[in-house]
């Protein structure tokens, strides 16, 4: 951007700032109804977490007092070895969604209840409280899996705000400021032009007046 | 750069998620991967959940005609916050979230309005920025 100095008080200048004003004065009103929808959906996101996680954290509750009772019934020994044998991965419908230019991953709700057979493990001198438990892990990674999304959902959207609000900044504070202040002077110098002008004309005018009296007198 | 051609370059970019192309209710109840292409080249996808909420709410003769995503139109021109939903079918599925009479074919909603809408329909909506 130009300094007072180096501007050229012409309306053709004058004009391309008017311009540039307004361009930016639109650019900022999308950008800052752009930060408004960020807020929004950070905060739906912030609640689905509340939700979530209060949710997770009861069902891992649930699961440890499970797995407690599984190492008192079946011994650590035989827990651990069971926890070994187990088949370790979930199948996983992963996508993505694109929410105001943030690429967002979209996991459909995850099905990580297995039947007792389809764990892995030997039916064979487990016990049931040991089906019991993995269910209940099971049933917390149903809603870990939400949870890490959401989480991974509100830094991205996080991010994109802070960036968002830099530029809706710059707008604001610098770059629409120094467009006003440009105009401003250019007009001054536009309309001190035109002062400059006129008492010019009016002093010629009374020479030529003058000029003339004197030829007739 | 220039400021100018900066914030040229940044308008573009705020609407770059919208789709190429909407595509029906009933095509994305048939695809195996409901979803579309955005204007940035990357891949967004509706909830199975969304689609079946959506056409619950819909008569199934008008599943042909709403298109997906519906496109929450923000404009600064309606005042801070005022959004626009637009076409017949869209306007009928919106009025029925917020549990309103369906009028027309332009609904006007306000933000507490669109913070329903998003958080119902999360992947089946999407907003666009207008002057």
């Amino acid at each position: 951007m130009a300094t007072a100095s180096e501007l050229s008080p012409t309306r053709t200048e004058l004009i391309r700032l008017r311009r540039r004003e307004a361009l930016a004065k639109t650019g900022h009103d999308l950008l800052e109804e752009k930060m408004d929808a960020l807020v929004m959906e950070l905060f739906s996101v912030l609640r689905r977490m509340q939700e979530l996680r209060a949710s997770a954290f009861d069902q891992l509750e649930r699961a440890h007092r499970a797995l407690s009772s599984c190492f008192a019934a079946m011994g650590t020994q035989e827990t651990v070895q069971a926890a070994r044998e187990t088949v370790k991965s979930v199948e996983l419908e992963v996508s993505t969604r694109n929410l105001m230019g943030i690429v967002l991953p979209v996991i459909e709700r995850p099905s990580a209840v297995r039947n007792a057979l389809g764990r892995g493990y030997s039916m064979h001198g487990t016990s049931a409280l040991l089906d019991r438990a993995a269910l209940e892990f099971e049933k917390a990674l149903e809603l870990l899996v939400p949870l890490a999304v959401a989480e991974a959902e509100a830094f991205a959207i996080a991010e994109e705000l802070e960036s968002t609000k830099r530029r809706v900044n710059a707008l604001e504070y610098i770059l629409i400021p120094r467009l006003r202040e440009a105009i401003k002077f250019i007009m001054m110098r536009l309309d001190e032009i035109e002062r400059e002008n006129f008492s010019r004309l009016k002093r010629i005018k009374k020479i030529m007046e003058e000029r003339e009296w004197t030829r007739s007198a | 750069m220039d400021p100018e051609r900066l914030i040229e370059k940044e308008l573009a970019r705020l609407n770059a998620h919208l789709p190429r192309a909407q595509i029906s209710l009933a095509e994305a109840l048939r695809s195996e991967r409901p979803g579309v292409e955005t204007r940035d080249g990357t891949f967004h996808s509706f909830g199975r959940d969304e689609l079946s909420l959506l056409s619950r709410l819909l008569e199934e003769g008008m599943w042909g005609e709403l298109r997906l995503p519906i496109i929450i139109w923000m404009s600064r021109g309606m005042g801070s916050g005022a959004a626009v939903i637009r076409g017949k079918p869209e306007v009928r599925v919106i009025s029925a979230l917020l549990g309103r009479p369906a009028e027309g074919s332009e609904l006007v909603i306000y933000r507490p309005e669109v913070a329903v809408i998003r958080s119902r329909l999360p992947t089946t909506t999407q907003y666009a920025f207008t002057r």
